[in-house]
């Protein structure tokens, strides 16, 4: 009966008919081909991008080059006794300090990552998993490297020491961050070890409070807050080539370079240990976003890991509202700031940074630092912000307009904002200034939580990691160009008028502006 | 023969993703009280059109009037009267079933939710889940909760993409009902559909859409 079919019973699947499973590095290569050919812009013709990015260099040129100047200005008082101290500290702050955020933000995003797609479509197929995962891997390392070889000149330079010194701190810092990401990626391959690595983290957040509270509560000795040096100036030029003490450090610093570069590449051959599951790290929220460059999305990386936490927690005591409309919306987000206590802690045992700073004598850094630790402190409070700015579907369900609820959804962070820059404000020695750093966190924050999420069915730029949607490049900063803003009159020693008007003025146009939607 | 302005009027709309039109000419009015469902395949645009309804896309030709007036978000009236449901709908990650309805009725205006959400809880069966965070409930789940969001707060006009998606039969039996008493009620509902029974049950107009080539 069936003779007209030349195959009969069933089908037998032979891997030999489907030929040789191709290698990583020809896949990689088609994928970048397929991607270039998606892209339509070139960077250069995005405004938004170069905007940013000349506003930040120059904000960041001016600012930095004043806090220079200032500090070599006073470098004439130092005694040795104090800038000994100092100097014997800030490693004990800076070093638990960058290991334990390294730790965190490491493991939050996998670290070894790839996109929800790549995960779908490559990874699920027999190609070499640990070769896949290589670049995400390198990206990694090079980048503890940068941040651990940047934290350590600008801490130690900052604070003092002279260029050998700073060599081989930068040198030591790099290779202790260097191991610490590969103990992140051997944590990545099991739940256990992930949760042992940031219980490790924590501990290393307590252990570098200790010598920061010693530094906030020491008393200011007559004279001392003005005696700190830059250190190049002090160190004797005719020193001879190398002392006994360079010799040794350098022996030192070779032998954990070599530690170091032995465990990277250790570690790189465990790669194919990795599961799927936990390098798609973010699951439905990363659907998008092409794998390394999610690193670049600070906002996108805070809802993966808000999102995940969420996740674990699955239930909770529902809390009747209050009020209606406006107020009721207030009264909500009061009640979702006090649902995660951890987060309003942290935010609060930030304020050690300013006064630890104001205890090191380096009045000029106070404003910024406590900046920049109140936009860390208050944008965590910000996740409802971030959920209405994400989808427009949340936003026509509330019946407001974006501006409006943004203006709402401020109140709240806003309180914590002027009540963490009150609490501030002995070491940030005047109202005004507090002023202009309270507006200066809560704007940057808003500012970075209403980002839109990167889409990827609009116009596409070229880059080193396929095509991208445009101002992706520019997220890692967005937000810290307000907080500038608001903090340059203080930076530039401008009058209190002005102290108190830019960032009176900033706030007024960042809350009247409409966000785009997504 | 002048009769009040329908609740919503579609003339002639028109709508181009990247220079290909998708939606042609297309010409509509929905009453008081009336169903009308968005019929046709994949890919013909059924989502096109509502999200032109409710303001996330912008039509390159046509009008689109709701009580006689232009379909606008941006003013009040109009995103007080329009509840709407399309696949672009995230919740709050850290607020449980409850009060996600009892925040959207509250910003609604009504400042006596608490009876309406738990009698809504229990229609879309979610009573036992209400404690819950959205991350943790089923997507059947999230989808009744997606739908309560629609019917805890005042509306005109709903529009509604494809209701029915991930719900069992019992939920999409439940669900023809309820739009049902909607409309008894004087609502309009716009609704695109692949469901012949829901649309059977509820539609009282069938406007059918083909893909453009
Ligand atoms: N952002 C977009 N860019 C380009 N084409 C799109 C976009 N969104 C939808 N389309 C296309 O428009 C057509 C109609 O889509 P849609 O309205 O979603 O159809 P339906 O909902 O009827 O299945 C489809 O061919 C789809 O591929
Ligand atoms: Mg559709």
């Amino acid at each position: 009966m069936s003779t007209a079919d030349p195959v009969d019973g069933p089908v037998v699947f032979d891997p030999a008919d489907f030929g040789a499973i191709p290698t990583s590095k020809e896949l990689r290569r088609w994928m970048r081909k397929v991607r270039r050919g998606k892209a339509d812009r070139s960077v250069w013709q995005q405004f938004e991008d170069i905007y940013v990015v000349i506003f930040a260099l120059a904000m960041l040129g001016a600012t930095g080059g004043n806090v220079v100047l200032n500090l070599n200005d006073r470098s004439a008082g130092c005694t040795t006794a104090s800038c000994g101290w100092l100097l014997d500290t800030v490693p004990l702050i800076l070093v638990p300090l960058l290991v334990s955020g390294m730790l965190r933000v490491l493991l939050s995003i996998g670290p070894v990552s790839a996109s929800r797609a790549t995960g779908f479509w490559l990874l699920a197929t027999p190609v070499d998993r640990a070769s896949l995962l290589r670049p995400s891997y390198r990206l990694v390392m090079v980048g503890a490297v940068v941040v651990g070889a940047l934290a350590a000149v600008v801490g130690w330079a900052l604070f003092g020491a002279n260029w050998s010194t700073v060599g081989e701190a930068a040198v030591l810092t790099t290779v202790v961050l260097l191991c610490t990401a590969c103990v992140t990626v051997w944590a990545q391959q099991t739940g256990a070890r992930s949760r042992w690595a940031l219980r490790a983290a924590d501990g290393l957040l307590v252990l570098a409070a200790v010598p920061a509270l010693l530094l906030a509560v020491r008393p200011r000795e007559e004279g001392a807050a003005a005696s700190v040096v830059l250190g190049l100036s002090t160190v004797p030029a005719s020193e001879p080539f190398l002392s006994a003490a360079e010799v040794r450090l350098l022996v030192i610093s070779a032998v954990a370079l070599l530690v170091a570069v032995a465990l990277v590449v250790f570690t790189a051959r465990s790669l194919d240990k990795l599961s799927r599951q936990s390098v798609v790290a973010g699951g439905e929220l990363l659907a998008g976003i092409a794998g390394a460059a999610i690193t670049l999305d600070v906002s996108l990386l805070a809802d993966v890991v808000a999102g995940r936490h969420w996740r674990q927690v699955g239930r909770v005591k529902s809390r009747r509202g209050r009020g209606s409309r406006g107020v009721a919306m207030i009264h909500r987000e009061f009640l979702r700031v006090l649902r995660w206590p951890r987060r309003l802690v942290i935010g609060f045992a930030l304020l050690v940074v300013p006064y630890a700073v104001a205890g090191t004598g380096y009045d000029v850094l106070v404003p910024i630092v406590a900046g920049l630790a109140g936009f860390i402190a208050v944008r965590p409070l910000m996740d409802g912000l971030r959920s209405v700015c994400r989808s427009i579907g949340l936003v026509r369900a509330l019946g407001m307009d974006l501006r409006e609820l943004r203006v709402i959804m401020s109140v709240v962070p806003g309180a914590f904002a002027a009540l963490w820059a009150a609490l501030a404000t002995p070491a940030l020695g005047s109202p005004a200034v507090a002023f202009a750093v309270a507006v200066g966190m809560l704007t940057g924050a808003v500012r970075q939580a209403s980002a839109r999420p990167p889409s990827y069915s609009g116009p596409l730029v070229a880059s080193p990691m396929g095509a991208i949607p445009p101002g992706l490049f520019s997220t890692p900063i967005r937000g810290f160009d307000l907080l500038l803003l608001c903090l340059a009159p203080v930076l530039l020693g401008l009058s209190g008028t002005w102290v108190v008007a830019i960032p009176a003025a900033v706030c007024l146009i960042l809350f009247a502006v409409n966000p785009k939607q997504a | 023969m002048s009769k009040a302005a329908p609740r919503l009027a579609v003339k002639g709309l028109r709508h181009l993703y990247a220079e290909r039109p998708v939606i042609e000419d297309l010409t509509f009015t929905l009453r008081a009280g009336q169903a009308i469902a968005l019929v046709g395949p994949n890919g013909a645009g059924k989502t096109t059109v509502l999200k032109c309804i409710v303001g996330s896309a912008e039509p390159a030709a046509g009008q689109i009037l709701l009580d006689g007036l232009p379909i606008d978000e941006r003013v009040e009236v109009v995103r007080r009267d329009v509840a709407s449901l399309l696949d672009d709908l995230d919740f709050f990650p850290d607020l449980s079933a409850a009060e996600h309805l009892d925040l959207l009725a509250r910003a609604h205006g009504n400042a006596e939710p608490e009876d309406l959400v738990d009698t809504l809880l229990d229609d879309v069966g979610l009573l036992a889940a209400a404690d819950q965070l959205p991350g943790s409930l089923s997507s059947g789940q999230r989808r009744r909760l997606a739908l309560a969001t629609a019917l805890v707060r005042p509306r005109k006009l709903l529009v509604l993409d494809e209701p029915e998606q991930r719900l069992d039969t019992a939920g999409v039996t439940w669900l023809a009902e309820r739009l049902v008493e909607e409309k008894k009620s004087g609502t309009s509902i716009l609704f695109a559909s692949h469901d012949t029974t829901l649309v059977d049950a509820v539609a009282d107009h069938t406007v059918a859409l083909t893909p453009l080539p």
